[in-house]
């Protein structure tokens, strides 16, 4: 009897211990220990499927005002596009400028108030063209000043609805004496008169052509070539070009790798004896010919630098040589161009990130006299935000620096009467000399009040125009006067 | 009609007690705040000399750090990419951990409307390393700014961060001023 209880003792405890085994083995099995953990995977934000709607129909070109139309027909100065008629950044006629400021300061010309941007203006014998946004009546208008008194002479415009998103304009117009191109913050091309300001054509490159508005809005500046306008849209086309009196599409670059639209703008350069139009795309670098045999023809792409936003445009330096800069981290990339024969190719030479040498978030750096002169970004180390200057066979190598006291930002700067002008963050210019061995300043003074001068400056007949991120003013910068 | 009431002896002295003991307790009381606060500092981290060497999240004496991720949201550009939210070079602009620069995932994103995004920082996961606010210093405007939590601070006499601190950003301040956030004050005045 006993053994028998021992027994089925004996059998219990066999029983008990393989099911609490069972038990801890099933625990083990089906617990997960990171069951709390939520996993981070697309779409936790709720961001809804992009839509390139706007809401309402854009009629480009509909709101037209005529103030007056008689500036001084003494002024012949240009600056018909972003960085000048030469894409360099370089004034070349021949006004001397002052070395530095009047006693009295800076002899302000005009001024006008305008909506929040950064876009700048362009000039044309004696007229002043800017983008402006008009936040309360939700409209881009291009605005014709005249450069003498800063009179408005028209306005045309379309209603377009834009957000503060870090300003709302960005882009400088393009205009040849006869037609004047805009391009607005959601990828609206308009093209005018320049004198009149009769409409002539526009174009939705987002609804009409698939191209994708970019983070911030659109900061590519047009070009018009030999009366064409010349676009990067990055969606059906990469590179298009459109008759500027009849609004029809007469070359298109094939865009087989997707490329996208950046801030960068497209840039003529003429490279191993070939015209081309130079594009930083996202996703890729490109050369497309701009030559009336094969225009539109990409002629090489390359992909070794591919930063998710761009905005300095590529600089020509020399032996058929291009830099390309971007900031956010992402460095720049000097890219070497070769013929063979019939066909190019292109090289990445030197690829590094910001801390590493020159580099530039916003501005497109200056190629002067065999060197390069840039603002550096600020993740570029002990050198941030200092003016440095390169010579383009090493970028690695910043031969000087503006000093750790002399510290800009992202503000704009050119070249004028062999001088620099550099504006920082908070509306100072500084007059520096010109020199590719050593940076000197010869003045600086407070020109504009506001935050965010950084729209690229522009500079005709002795008056240099820039702004802040609502004001615009005139300087008279001539040494004469 | 009000009536009088009568308090005997045994309650007179009950209530004589209990009000003494409860004055008693409140002077107690009240000397104990007054010598915690008066002439008492506390420590903080100023951001204008913040490095963002990543000290704070490894020199702390706490585990996780006192030290958190600030958004001051005055500041903020409330941009689709973020470069506090984003690594350097991600290929999209999704929630997906791979596109992402915070190694704990302290920083959640929601949208609001095109094409803006609110970002808060989660503290319970946030360990003080400064990788966000390094970038959107260096690529924004900087509203993303490390301070020491006073709520979580034990306030060592020799705060360890302190002592290792390359930018010398730490210092003792008063405890009307616990935070010295950038952008903040100035924004707080004019409003």
């Amino acid at each position: 009897m006993q053994q028998s209880i021992k027994h089925i003792k004996e059998r219990y405890i066999h029983l008990t211990t393989i099911i609490i085994g069972c038990c801890i083995f099933l625990f083990w099995l089906f617990y997960n220990p990171v069951h709390n953990f939520t996993e981070a995977v697309p779409g936790l934000d709720n961001r809804p499927p992009r839509s390139s709607s706007l809401g309402s129909e854009v009629i480009i070109g509909e709101h037209f005002t005529f103030f007056g139309n008689a500036p001084d027909p003494s002024l012949t100065g240009r600056w018909p596009n972003f960085r000048g008629a030469d894409f360099d950044n370089i004034a070349k006629d021949n006004v001397e400028l002052i070395d530095s400021w009047p006693a009295t300061g800076p002899e302000i010309m005009w001024e006008k108030d305008l909506g929040e941007g950064h876009a700048g203006v362009a000039i044309y014998e004696g007229r002043v063209y800017v983008l402006d946004y008009d936040e309360r009546k939700e409209r881009d208008i291009l605005r014709c000043f005249s450069l003498v008194d800063g009179t408005e002479l028209w306005r045309r415009g379309y209603s377009v609805p834009v957000k503060r998103n870090h300003g709302m304009s960005r882009t400088i117009p393009a205009v040849d004496g006869e037609f004047v191109l805009t391009m607005g913050p959601r990828c609206h091309v308009m093209c005018c008169d320049a004198t009149s300001g009769e409409f002539l054509w526009g174009m939705d490159l987002v609804k009409d052509q698939k191209a994708e508005e970019p983070l911030w809005y659109t900061g590519q500046c047009p070009i018009i070539d030999n009366g064409v306008a010349v676009l990067a849209i990055g969606g059906n086309a990469l590179l298009m070009g459109i008759d500027c009196t009849t609004g029809e599409i007469v070359w298109q670059t094939p865009n087989p790798d997707s490329l996208r639209m950046s801030h960068s703008s497209v840039v003529p350069m003429t490279i191993a004896g070939k015209k081309m139009y130079v594009y930083n795309a996202l996703g890729g670098l490109c050369g497309v010919s701009a030559e009336e045999s094969d225009k539109g023809k990409i002629l090489w792409t390359i992909k070794d630098f591919t930063p998710n936003v761009i905005v300095p445009s590529p600089v020509y330096v020399g032996d058929n040589r291009i830099f390309v800069t971007a900031g956010y981290g992402a460095g720049s990339a000097l890219v070497q161009i070769n013929k063979s024969g019939g066909s190019f190719s292109a090289r990445t030479l030197q690829i590094y990130k910001p801390s590493e040498g020159m580099a530039s978030e916003q501005q497109t750096p200056l190629f002067k006299d065999g060197h390069v002169f840039n603002i550096q970004t600020k993740d570029a180390g002990t050198t941030r935000n200092q003016f440095v200057c390169c010579n383009p066979d090493d970028f690695r190598n910043i031969l000087w620096t503006s000093s750790t006291t002399e510290r800009f930002g992202l503000g704009p700067y050119i070249i004028a009467d062999d001088k620099f002008y550099i504006m920082n963050d908070e509306g100072e210019l500084t007059i520096a000399r010109f020199s590719t061995s050593t940076f000197e300043v010869l003045d600086k003074a407070q020109v504009i009040e506001g935050d965010d001068s950084w729209a690229p400056m522009a500079i005709a007949d002795g008056r240099l125009i820039f702004r802040d991120s609502k004001k615009m003013v005139c300087v008279d910068m001539r040494a004469n006067e | 009609m009000k009536k009088d009431k009568i308090i005997n002896r045994r309650d007179f002295i009950q209530t004589g007690i209990r009000t003494g003991i409860g004055a008693g307790l409140g002077i107690i009381g009240f000397g104990l705040i007054s010598r915690s606060v008066e002439g008492k500092t506390i420590w903080q981290l100023d951001p204008a000399k913040c490095v963002q060497c990543g000290n704070c999240a490894t020199e702390c004496v706490l585990q996780a750090s006192a030290v958190k991720c600030i958004h001051v949201t005055d500041m903020c550009g409330y941009c689709d990419l973020c470069s506090g939210f984003f690594r350097p070079g991600a290929l999209e602009l999704t929630t997906g951990a791979e596109n992402k620069l915070c190694p704990t995932g302290a920083i959640v994103r929601t949208y609001v409307e095109e094409p803006y995004f609110e970002y808060r920082i989660i503290e319970e996961l946030c360990n003080g390393c400064g990788k966000c606010v390094q970038n959107c210093g260096a690529f924004g405007n900087g509203s993303l700014q490390l301070q020491v939590r006073q709520d979580l601070c034990v306030n060592c006499n020799q705060c360890a961060i302190a002592r290792s601190c390359p930018a010398e950003a730490y210092s003792r301040v008063e405890p009307e001023t616990a935070y010295l956030l950038k952008g903040f004050e100035e924004l707080k005045i004019t409003d």
